[in-house]
C-alpha cells in the first residue's frame, strides 16, 4: 500500500475508500467484537482514527450511517483496550464530530473513559445533543452530570441527578446519586421531614425515597433510626428520632423480626399467641408515637417472606398462615384507626401493583439484615409519596380531561357517534374502566372538567346519549368543546371554577397538546399518558397528587355544587407565547403532486376527512387517476413533521386552472394537524404557483356540511372575498397580484 | 465491562483511579451498603450469583477479577 504525507504531517493511506472498505468489512463482517478488535489492530486503528478525523466527507458520502457507527464503536473499543497506539484524545475528538450519527454507547464509552476534567466543550456538546437523541442514557447523564459539578450548576446538577434516577433506578445507582446531592446545595423547594423507622435495614430506601420526593418538588430531610432500635427510639425521650421531630414518620416492621420461627412449623395456638404479641408492640409504640409527635404515622401491613410451611395444605383443618395474617393486619388497622393521624401501608397492595423484580432476597437478608431489595423500594418509596404529597399541601382539585381517544377509542368527528370504541368489551372497556375510575374521583371531592377539539354537536350527542359513557353531562363541572387552543381553555376553565391553574391536572393522549400545555401554561399538571388505554387507569391512580388525607360531606357534593354556577368564559391566551410554542416545534411540510406511490393515501384523505374539509366531494380512485393525468389541474400533496416525529402526508388539494382563474375545487387536512398552520403553507403555496403561470385570481369553493365547522373561516381568514352562494357553493376569490398568503413565520418549506 | 468500570460506576469514581489495588480501605465510597450494591451490580452485570463467602473476599478489585475468572465470567 503506497502512503503519504498530508499537510498535517499524519501519515495514512492514500487509498482512502480501500481503508475504509477494509474497516467497515472489519467492523460488520467479524463475528464477535474481539475479532473485530484483532482485525482492526492489524489495520492499525490509530492511522484509522486521524483518517476518519480528516476525511469526515469522504467518510459520510462512502459510508451508511448504520456502517459508520458500528465502525466508530469497534474503532473506540480497540483504542480503549489499549493495544492500538491510539490517544484518548483523538478518540474523544473523533467520536464528538460523529456524534449525530454515532452510537450513544459509544460516546458515553469515551467520554467516561477520560477523566473529567480531560473532556472539552466538543465532547460535552457532543454528549448534550446525544442526550437530546436518547435523553435516558444513563452514560451520557453522568457525564452531563460531571460537567455541571465541576462547572458548579447546582441546580441543572440536581436536575441531572433525577434524571439519572430515572433512566436507571439500580439500587447502586440510586444510592450514588443520593451521595451526589448531599454535597450539593439544598434546592429552594419546599422541605419535608421524614422519619424511617424499621426493624430491617432501610437504607436504600432513603435513596430512592429522596429521588420520589424531588420528583414531587419538595426537598427531603429523612431520619432513619439505628438498626434495631425503633422502639427504643420512640421511646426514649432523648433519642434522634424526638430530636429530629419529623412531619412524617413510616414504620416498617417485619413480622418475621418478631415471630422467630415463621421458616419453620409454628403453628396452632403458639401461632396465634405469637401473633397477637407482636401486633401489641408495634401498637403500643405507635400510640407511644402519638402522645410526642403531631406527626402522621404510616405502619407497613404485616408480610412475610416465608411461605405456608404445610405447602398445598394450608387451611385444611386448621387456619394457614395467609389467613393468620389477615386476621393481624385486621386488628392492626381497626386499633390504629382510632389514632388520629396513623395509617396503614397495605404492603399487599404495593406488591400486586410493581413490575419486576422479588421483594426478598435471601442473601441480602443475610449479609445486610435488608429485607426491602431491589425495584421493590422504588414502589415503596413512590406508596411513601401519596402520603407525603397530601400533608405538604400537593393535592390538585380538578382532573381536566380530553374527549377523542382518551374518554373513547377513536374520533368522534371522523368515526361518528357510533363507530368510536366504548364499551364493556375491548377495544372499548379500557376506556369505560378509566371513565369508571374518574367518576370515583368525584365522589372524593375531586373536580372534573373538558377540554375538547370537537363540534360541541358530536361530542355533546356522544356524552348525552352513547350507552357506554359512564361520564354524562353532570359529572363535569366545566366544559370547553370547541377549536381553541387548549391553554386558553384551560385559563378559562380556572377561572370559571374560580381555582388557580395550579390546582388543575390535564389528561390528554396527544403528546402535542400536553406539549403545549406545558409550554404555556407550565403550572397544570401534565402526566404522560401512555399510548396503551388499558395502562391509563394505573396511570393516574399512580399520580401522588390525586391522594387525600380525609374526605368531608363537602369533598362528595363538589361537583354539584359548582354544576349549578357552571358559567362560560374565555379568556386570550398571549399569542405570543402560542406562537413561541409553534415555533419551537420544528415545523416542517414537504409539498409536492401527487403520483402512483402517494394515490392511495390521498383518496384515503378525500373518503374520510370530515372536519377540515372545505367542499367535501368524495372522488372515486378513479377519478383521481384521470384527475393526476390531466393537465389542467394540480393535485398538491403536503406531508408534515416536527421535532416529534413524522406525520405523514396529511393535506391535499386540488386545483382547476382555467386562464387567468385557478379554482380551489377541494382542500382537505388530517384533523391531526389541526393548529399547526400547515394549510396556510399549501394555500401559499398554491398561490405561487398560480401567479407564476400567469394567473390573476384564486378562487376558492366552499360547501357547508354537519361536520366542517373547523373549516369554515378558512378563506375568509386568508384575506379572500365572499362572492355568494349558489346551490350550496359559497364562491371566495382573492387577487393574486397583491401576495396576500404567506408561509407562517415557523413553518420551513421543503419541494418535493 | 470490566470489573473496573463496574468499581468506577457504582462508586461514582474516575475510571483512571481505578487499579487491582483499590479496595474498600482506598475508596471512602466502598462502605458496607457500598459493598452491597458493588455486590448486586457485578451478579447483574457477569449473570452470575456470588456466594457469602466470596462476597467476603472481593475487597479489592485484584481479589475481584480473580473470583469472576474463578466463577467463568470474561470481559
Amino acid at each position: 500500500m503506497s502512503r503519504v504525507r498530508d499537510k498535517t504531517g499524519m501519515t495514512h493511506n492514500s487509498l482512502s475508500a480501500d481503508l475504509l472498505e477494509q474497516l467497515i468489512k472489519a467492523a460488520t463482517k467479524a463475528s464477535t467484537t474481539r475479532e473485530a478488535i484483532a482485525a482492526l489492530t492489524e489495520l492499525n486503528t490509530a492511522e484509522a482514527v486521524v483518517w476518519l478525523i480528516t476525511n469526515e466527507a469522504t467518510a459520510r458520502a462512502q459510508c451508511a450511517p448504520r456502517d459508520l457507527a458500528e465502525l466508530l464503536d469497534v474503532v473506540v473499543k480497540a483504542g480503549l483496550a489499549g493495544r492500538a497506539g491510539t490517544r484518548a484524545g483523538d478518540l474523544a475528538k473523533l467520536v464528538a464530530r460523529y456524534a449525530d450519527l454515532a452510537h450513544a454507547d459509544t460516546l458515553a464509552t469515551v467520554a467516561n473513559s477520560l477523566p473529567a476534567v480531560l473532556r472539552n466543550e466538543e465532547l460535552v456538546g457532543a454528549v448534550h445533543k446525544t442526550l437530546e437523541r436518547e435523553p435516558r442514557h444513563a452514560g451520557l447523564l453522568r457525564v452531563a452530570l460531571d460537567h455541571a459539578l465541576r462547572k458548579k450548576e447546582m441546580f441543572e446538577a440536581h436536575r441531572l441527578l433525577t434524571r439519572l434516577g430515572r433512566a436507571d433506578d439500580s439500587q447502586a445507582t440510586l444510592h450514588f446519586i443520593w451521595r451526589k446531592r448531599s454535597v450539593l446545595k439544598p434546592t429552594d423547594r419546599p422541605p419535608v421531614r421524614i422519619a424511617l423507622m424499621s426493624s430491617f435495614t432501610i437504607d436504600p430506601l432513603v435513596h430512592y425515597l429522596d429521588l420520589e420526593c424531588r420528583a414531587i418538588e419538595l426537598e427531603p430531610e429523612i431520619y432513619v433510626t439505628p438498626f434495631n432500635s425503633w422502639a427504643q427510639e420512640i421511646i426514649a425521650e432523648t433519642s434522634g428520632l424526638r430530636k429530629f421531630n419529623p412531619e412524617i414518620a413510616f414504620l416498617s416492621v417485619s413480622i418475621d423480626d418478631l415471630v422467630g420461627d415463621l421458616g419453620g412449623l409454628i403453628s396452632g395456638d403458639q401461632l396465634e399467641e405469637a401473633g397477637e404479641a407482636a401486633v401489641d408492640r408495634i401498637l403500643v409504640a405507635a400510640k407511644q408515637f402519638a402522645e410526642w409527635s403531631d406527626a402522621a404515622l404510616v405502619v407497613h401491613s404485616l408480610l412475610s417472606v416465608h411461605r405456608e410451611p404445610l405447602g398445598i395444605l394450608a387451611d385444611r383443618g386448621k387456619p394457614g398462615r395467609a389467613a393468620w395474617l389477615e386476621r393481624l393486619n385486621a386488628r392492626l388497622a381497626d386499633e390504629l384507626q382510632k389514632l388520629p393521624r396513623a395509617y396503614v401501608l397495605d404492603m399487599t397492595d404495593v406488591l400486586l401493583r410493581r413490575k419486576g423484580g422479588a421483594l426478598d432476597n435471601p442473601k441480602m437478608r443475610h449479609m445486610a439484615a435488608m429485607r426491602l431489595c431491589g425495584p421493590v423500594v422504588g414502589d415503596v418509596a413512590r406508596a411513601y409519596t401519596h402520603y407525603i404529597a397530601p400533608i405538604k399541601g400537593l393535592t390538585r382539585k380538578c382532573v381536566v380531561l380530553d374527549l377523542d381517544n382518551t374518554l373513547w377509542g377513536g374520533i368522534v368527528g371522523e368515526d361518528g357517534p357510533h363507530g368510536i370504541r366504548l364499551g364493556g368489551t375491548s377495544p372499548g372497556s379500557e376506556y369505560q374502566e378509566f371513565q369508571r375510575y374518574l367518576l370515583s374521583l368525584t365522589d372524593r371531592g375531586f373536580l372534573l372538567a373538558l377540554i375538547s377539539k370537537n363540534n360541541p354537536d358530536d361530542a355533546l350527542e356522544v356524552i348525552r346519549s352513547h350507552e357506554g359513557m359512564i361520564l354524562r353531562e353532570d359529572a363535569f363541572s366545566a366544559l370547553r368543546i370547541n377549536w381553541r387552543p387548549k391553554p386558553e381553555n384551560m385559563i378559562g376553565i380556572a377561572e370559571e371554577l374560580n381555582i388557580g391553574v395550579d390546582s388543575l391536572i390535564f389528561l390528554d393522549d396527544n403528546p402535542h397538546e400536553r406539549e403545549l400545555m406545558r409550554q404555556v401554561l407550565p403550572d397544570v399538571l401534565t402526566p404522560d399518558l401512555p399510548a396503551d388505554p388499558s395502562l391509563y387507569k394505573a396511570t393516574v391512580e399512580a399520580l401522588p397528587q390525586l391522594q387525600k388525607l380525609a374526605i368531608t360531606e363537602e369533598d362528595r357534593t363538589r361537583t354539584q355544587m359548582y354544576q349549578a354556577k357552571r358559567q362560560r368564559e374565555q379568556t386570550r391566551v398571549s399569542a405570543g407565547s402560542l406562537e413561541d410554542y409553534l415555533k419551537s416545534l420544528d415545523i416542517t411540510v414537504t409539498i409536492g403532486q401527487v403520483d402512483e406511490a402517494s394515490l392511495p393515501r390521498v383518496h384515503q384523505l378525500f373518503q374520510r376527512t370530515n372536519q377540515f374539509n372545505l367542499t367535501t366531494r368524495r372522488y372515486a380512485i378513479a377519478d383521481l387517476e384521470a384527475i393526476a393525468g390531466d393537465r389542467g389541474c394540480r393535485l398538491y400533496t403536503l406531508r408534515a413533521r416536527d421535532r416529534f416525529g413524522d406525520h405523514g402526508l396529511v393535506a391535499t388539494a386540488l386545483v382547476r386552472s382555467e386562464a387567468d382563474t385557478w379554482r380551489v375545487d377541494s382542500f382537505l387536512m388530517s384533523c391531526r394537524v389541526i393548529g399547526y398552520g400547515v394549510e396556510t403553507a399549501l394555500l401559499a403555496t398554491v398561490g405561487e404557483d398560480a401567479r407564476a403561470a400567469g394567473a390573476e385570481k384564486l378562487i376558492g369553493e366552499y360547501i357547508e356540511t354537519a361536520k366542517n365547522a373547523p373549516a369554515r373561516d378558512f378563506y375568509s381568514r386568508h384575506g379572500f372575498s365572499d362572492l355568494g352562494t349558489e346551490d350550496g357553493v359559497t364562491q371566495w376569490v382573492a387577487s393574486l397580484t397583491d401576495a396576500n398568503q404567506t408561509l407562517p413565520a415557523w413553518i420551513r418549506r421543503e419541494v418535493a | 465491562m470490566a470489573p473496573e468500570d463496574v468499581v468506577s460506576r457504582v462508586f461514582g469514581v474516575d475510571r483512571g483511579r481505578v487499579t487491582d489495588a483499590t479496595s474498600n480501605t482506598t475508596l471512602a465510597e466502598w462502605d458496607s451498603m457500598g459493598h452491597v450494591n458493588l455486590i448486586l451490580e457485578l451478579e447483574a452485570t457477569y449473570g452470575l450469583s456470588l456466594s457469602p463467602d466470596d462476597t467476603l473476599t472481593m475487597t479489592n478489585v485484584e481479589a475481584i477479577k480473580r473470583v469472576l475468572q474463578s466463577r467463568g465470567a470474561a470481559w
